[in-house]
């Protein structure tokens, strides 16, 4: 030993013209691929800002003054650090290694709440077209997710991972398990154990875990988060309480509703980022793309999305359509039942009749033979949510891949046992609230789970359903929510109102444009007042 | 220079004095060696810094520097001496050049590394005058080499960064020129008066947690030497 260090001396000392290990380093690279590995430990930081600096840079765009309106101002500072880790993707043969990438965003700051051993937010993202999007990189102005969950959560002192998802970013994964529950779900998990192994590394933080687990996320993140919650249950891992929001969770309902015909807006992109994710995961949605798709997007749809061009750029070229999912010449079977499911909405009392016909037209995506077999084995074997006496169970026995995959990956598949919180605004176009958040919390009711509709049954209810268009009740404790997103709501539609006036539309024209525009932007105008809702609901439960 | 620098000098003064060796009039001596101050004053120009989640703007600038000098000097005509000079390596400190904060980063004139390096010169100066003439200037030209070692990012350079940040700075060939007056003291010892100027140039690349940053960097030093020779 001694001998060695007197070599290694010896060395340094003739040769001063080289380093001698004494640079330096940079951070400790682990090169397993196994589950939850921390690749660079500490990991980079892409940026640090004080509670001050966080709200003078938010507070510079309209958009970033709108936010903290809802957050309230910044109580820490943040320091996004920017992690790369191991998880899984799906494939038909079975799990395989992939790398990943997350934000974990840390309270930094004296005041107690900002320091010390704090909770840690668990966040799953939405539907994100960009595959370049890196929730962690907060100078990108584009990350309005990130901005959101910065200021809500980790701006108040939680510690936030925000997983960027396999098939994103760096990820070496060769396709994106989009609502794949249990790729999905396994990615968040390794993302949170990769965090933890961070945490107490990371520069200039004196924040550590304190134990609690929240877990949120909104659209295709609220079912990414349901469906972790499900998983970290299963596994039996500690969770404190989860916020799932806005979230597809009864997927094989909501399938069947689109397929009847109630067309969501996003559908188009939704579609084949679904049927890549369960055709590379389970391998039997088609034998080829041309099998659902029509012919002028079929060659290129599988690998289409996420895509590092812009999903306006794929539309106007013609990689996808905008909004038409079906075609407008509406198969006819002969069987008067499918027929009448098969046919454009018409239904003069619906609100929604002229949303779901946008989705109709001659630059349709899907084939009307898919759409025929798919809705086909849907009448044949009916999802329970769908029945005019609802029973809300899953259909028996689908033999259509694509509904078999929905059912497969449907949330009605487990019970929580600790508080749930399912926010939602009850007229998404989007994700539609009724299909998938109410049904999911009646089939919890069916099976004993006490659920809160009003503000009352709160206290001795597991899940609590909130849209906040209809609130809670005398008491409801998401009133502040419910209201700033009315007047949000309302100045969205005043702003696209009076810009339809100014241009010299009239009073009729200037109420449907304003009601278009709230239509259009309803999707991302709930997320921040959930996510408010969201936090509310989990402070009940900090340092307990 | 600091205290300890100079008792140093001071003692390898010491030492060659009491090995010294008569001054032999008539005959030159072949051979000197000097030993002095060197004064390194950095007029650095970097390229902006470059890589992911840099904002405009970020460059960096250079500290001077004085360290003990030392060369060796050989007789090659009564006009020519080849010099052989180098600095004991200094630690120099590079600071932050640009925004007051990054996020809130504090980087503007925060040390953000420190780099040894050992930069070695041989030149051929031309001495005017004649050999015994009290006062001889000269000029000279030659080649430097620059290494850096010991290259270190502190906790503000770690900060600014990211993480953690290995550096590396490439070595550096290029020309130096001096110019010089040489004064003679007594019998073997003389003292000298150098301004030196060379081209040391170096590409900077930071690794901060695999997260890659370059920039290149002209150092352009100009140093001022003086020294105290013993011919022998």
């Amino acid at each position: 030993m001694k001998t060695l260090a007197l070599r290694i001396a010896l060395l340094c000392s003739v040769a001063v013209l080289t380093a001698c290990g004494s640079d330096t380093p940079t951070s400790a690279v682990d090169n397993s691929t196994t589950r939850g590995t921390l690749v660079e430990n500490p990991p980079f930081r892409i940026a640090s800002v004080d509670a001050m600096t966080l709200a003078a840079e938010l507070g510079a765009s309209a958009s970033g003054t709108q936010l903290l309106q809802v957050t309230g101002a910044p109580a820490c500072g943040v320091d996004f650090n920017y992690m790369h880790y191991y998880t899984v993707n799906a494939s038909p043969t079975g799990d395989v290694p992939a790398s990943a990438s997350a934000a974990l965003m840390i309270p930094t700051g004296a005041a107690p709440a900002c320091s010390g051993p704090r909770p840690i937010l668990l966040y799953a993202h939405g539907t994100q077209t960009d595959k370049a999007a890196n929730l962690a990189d907060i100078t990108d102005p584009n990350n309005s997710e990130g901005a959101l969950i910065a200021a809500m959560f980790a701006a108040q002192g939680y510690i936030v991972v925000a997983p960027n998802y396999v098939g994103y970013d760096t990820s070496d994964g060769t396709f994106h398990p989009y609502l794949n529950a249990d790729a999905q779900s396994k990615d968040m998990i390794d993302a949170l154990t990769a965090a933890r192994k961070a945490l107490g590394k990371v520069l200039a933080s004196t924040t550590t875990d304190n134990g609690q687990l929240f877990i949120s996320g909104y659209s295709q993140g609220g079912y990414v988060a349901m469906a972790t919650h499900k998983a970290l249950q299963a596994a039996g891992m500690t969770v404190t309480a989860s916020a799932p929001m806005s979230g597809p969770y009864a997927l094989e309902a909501f399938g069947d509703a689109v397929f009847f015909g109630k067309v969501n807006l996003g559908s188009t992109i939704f579609t084949p980022l679904l049927t890549t994710s369960y055709q590379k995961s389970y391998g039997n949605i088609y034998s080829a793309t041309s099998d659902i798709f029509e012919d002028a997007y079929s060659a290129s749809i599988e690998g289409l999305l996420p895509s590092t061009t812009p999903i306006d750029t794929l539309i106007s070229t013609g990689k996808l359509p905008q909004l038409q999912l079906f075609n407008s010449t509406t198969p006819v079977t002969g069987n008067a039942t499918l027929d009448a499911l098969l046919a454009e909405p018409s239904d003069p009392n619906d609100p929604r009749t002229p949303l779901f016909r946008l989705g109709f037209g001659t630059m349709n995506l899907v084939k009307n033979s898919f759409r025929v077999a798919y809705v086909a084995d849907a009448a044949g074997q009916p999802d329970g949510a769908l029945l005019p006496q609802p029973t809300f169970q899953l259909a028996t026995a689908p033999t259509n891949t694509l509904r078999l995959a929905f059912k497969q990956n449907d949330l009605r598949s487990w019970i929580p046992q600790v508080p749930v919180l399912m926010c939602g605004g009850g007229n998404d176009p989007v994700v539609f609230f009724p299909v998938n958040t109410i049904t999911i919390s009646y089939w919890w009711e069916a099976q004993g789970v006490p659920v809160a509709r009003t503000a009352v049954a709160i206290p001795t209810s597991l899940v609590t359903v909130l849209d906040l268009e209809a609130g809670l009740g005398a008491g409801d404790p998401f009133a502040l929510a419910e209201g700033g997103f009315a007047t949000a709501k309302g100045a969205i539609y005043q702003a696209a109102y009076d810009s339809t006036v100014a241009a010299g539309g009239d009073a009729a024209a200037a109420d449907q444009a304003g009601q278009f525009a709230v239509v259009q932007s309803y999707h991302t105008t709930v997320a921040p007042f959930c996510s408010a809702a969201a936090r509310g609901f989990f402070s009940q439960f900090l340092g307990g | 220079m600091n205290n300890r620098n100079m008792i140093t000098a001071g003692v390898a003064l010491a030492v060659l004095s009491a090995g010294a060796s008569a001054w032999a009039a008539g005959n030159m001596a072949n051979n000197e060696v000097r030993v002095g101050a060197y004064i390194v004053m950095y007029d650095a120009k970097a390229d902006d810094l470059t890589g992911p989640y840099v904002p405009p703007g970020v460059n960096v600038d250079v500290k001077n520097v004085t360290t003990p000098y030392f060369a060796y000097l050989r007789r090659l005509s009564p006009h020519f001496v080849a010099q052989l000079a180098a600095g004991v390596p200094p630690k120099t400190e590079t600071v932050g050049k640009g925004p007051a904060t990054l996020g809130s980063v504090p980087f503007n004139g925060q040390v953000v590394s420190t780099a040894k390096w050992f930069s070695p010169s041989i030149l051929v100066n031309y001495v005017f005058r004649d050999e015994d003439a009290a006062l001889r200037p000269y000029l000279g030209a030659g080649v430097n080499y620059t290494r850096f070692y010991d290259l270190k990012s502190t906790a503000a350079g770690d900060a600014a960064n990211g993480g953690p940040t290995a550096i590396k700075l490439s070595s550096s060939t290029g020309p130096v020129f001096t110019a010089g007056l040489r004064w003679h003291i007594k019998d073997n010892w003389s003292a000298y008066a150098s301004y030196d100027v060379a081209k040391v140039n170096s590409d900077y690349v930071g690794d901060t947690a695999g997260v890659i940053r370059k920039t290149h960097i002209k150092f352009n030093p100009s140093t001022l030497v003086l020294s105290v020779g013993y011919a022998f």
